[in-house]
């Protein structure tokens, strides 16, 4: 899953590196954080007492909605964020951009996890805990703090409904769904085809109402047209297919 | 004549994590007490219900099997409680919640909501309080779960039978069929597309028109009933 807006520009030098030592298991922190500084500065980024607040808002998101909670973030604790807190941050979105699961959540409980809580922030690192780092049982208070901060971000509400669906919680799911779904805004294709699909699936499985499920998997197609398992589930409604692959 | 001495099986399957391939071990454990002992006789977990101890089931086992599965099957021939049962937190769940991550009182969000309902309400004296948590433990272990996939706690102590047995084994096959080979992110993302896989195998209607979920709590309600019998 994509995390940014498919409008945002790439950055210079945001690619992994090899780690050194790929032969051993350990995760080297300090390696990873060498980096994301290196990135950092291959982009001219530098962070001053007066515009800590300006280079988190341009890096971090393209997002209106999520730059307006940032920005709020920032006001509610200026006191205690500053230009460290904003060097962090941006750290941790190299490796979002990597799409480095180990060093988010690793950067995440060693230096984000100090500061005051961001919905925004941990509404991104509890989907990569859940679903990287295997651990729902963590994410899963994460998500419902953030649904509680975010009253209109679907993504969290998705994230909660897709967690009740691998529980085999169906009915659990659905509300979920349901909420992410009315969240959604115009530049969320990718995330509003998973709501759609997922929602399908929930549906279909709890009532086996066969034609709102191909309503709701056509809706995610038109969505994201290029969505493999959206396609196997509408040839199997259509008893073309089957739900697994046997 | 029939050989009847017991047979060693070795099966190699893979799996998304160490605590679902370790949970697998207890998931067929649980199984293997739930298979008429020899014939048509019962089960070493109706042996033990029906006796009220551990015992006389633990004496029909062969004593081949090594120390440690025996003091597993022993906790798990132990005599249900009376109040909550809380035990269903460390049994496998079956093939349904083989791979969810462990959890327990701690993360039981159900469990909480009833006890911070029940501490909310007022109650003429200190007895009636006591009898209405009684009945709230007794309501929880009979109440689908959605951590549980659904089933119910007494459903997840039953433990599966020969059914959800071969279901699970021919799940297992085609898991390590289809991922043995196959090239995860992470391990969280082997998990969930492990889960998304069973998800939609236990939706699958069987030839009689049930699903597989549905073959298995029905099994699972039959263990419970003959259980009930064994206890009466």
């Amino acid at each position: 899953m994509s995390r940014k807006s498919k409008k945002r520009p790439r950055r210079r030098g945001a690619r992994p590196r090899r780690r050194p030592s790929p032969t051993s298991s350990a995760f080297d922190y300090q390696w990873v954080i060498d980096q994301a500084d290196k990135v950092l500065a291959e982009n001219d980024i530098k962070f001053a007492a007066d515009n800590w607040q300006q280079v988190a808002l341009d890096w971090f998101t393209a997002n209106e909605r999520d730059r307006n909670e940032l920005a709020r973030f920032m006001a509610t604790y200026e006191g205690r964020l500053g230009v460290t807190w904003a060097r962090d941050l941006l750290r941790l979105e190299v490796f979002f951009r990597v799409n480095d699961h180990t060093a988010i959540i690793t950067h995440y409980d060693r230096t984000m996890a100090r500061y005051p809580r961001s919905p925004l922030v941990e509404m991104w690192v509890a989907e990569q805990i859940a679903r990287h780092g295997g651990d729902w049982w963590r994410a899963r208070p994460m998500l419902l703090h953030v649904v509680e901060q975010l009253p209109n971000h679907a993504r969290p509400r998705y994230e909660l409904g897709f967690m009740h669906y691998l529980l085999g919680d169906f009915t659990g799911a659905l509300p979920w769904f349901d909420e992410a779904a009315v969240q959604l805004t115009d530049d969320e294709d990718d995330i509003g085809a998973r709501v759609l699909y997922n929602r399908s699936l929930v549906r279909y499985a709890l009532d086996g109402d066969r034609k709102t499920a191909i309503a709701d998997v056509k809706a995610a197609l038109r969505l994201k047209p290029d969505y493999p398992q959206a396609r196997e589930s509408l040839r199997a409604l259509r008893g073309r297919g089957r739900w697994v692959p046997w | 004549m029939v050989d009847e001495r017991p047979v060693l099986q070795l099966t190699t399957y893979w799996f998304p994590t160490q605590d679902s391939g370790e949970r697998s071990f207890l998931m067929k454990l649980e199984f293997s007490l739930n298979h008429p002992h020899s014939g048509d006789k019962p089960s070493l977990a109706e042996v033990a219900c029906s006796t009220g101890s551990a015992n006389q089931a633990m004496d029909l086992l062969p004593s081949i099997i090594p120390k440690k599965t025996k003091r597993i099957m022993r906790r798990l021939l132990q005599p249900w409680p009376k109040d909550r049962y809380t035990q269903a937190y460390n049994c496998s769940g079956g093939i349904l919640n083989l791979f969810t991550p462990p959890w327990g009182e701690k993360q039981d969000e159900v469990w909480a909501r009833m006890v911070a309902e029940w501490q909310a309400k007022s109650f003429p004296d200190e007895q009636v309080r006591q009898a209405a948590l009684r009945a709230l433990e007794q309501r929880w272990n009979t109440t689908p779960h959605p951590f549980f996939a659904g089933l119910t706690p007494a459903q997840v102590m039953v433990g599966g039978g020969p059914r959800e047995e071969e279901l699970a084994d021919e799940f297992l096959e085609r898991l390590d069929e289809m991922f043995k080979e196959y090239h995860f992110e992470s391990e969280g993302d082997a998990l969930i597309k492990t889960v998304l896989l069973l998800r939609g195998w236990q939706c699958q209607p069987q030839r009689d028109g049930q699903t597989i979920a549905q073959i298995i709590v029905a099994e699972r309600d039959e263990l419970l009933a003959r259980r009930a019998q064994a206890l009466a």
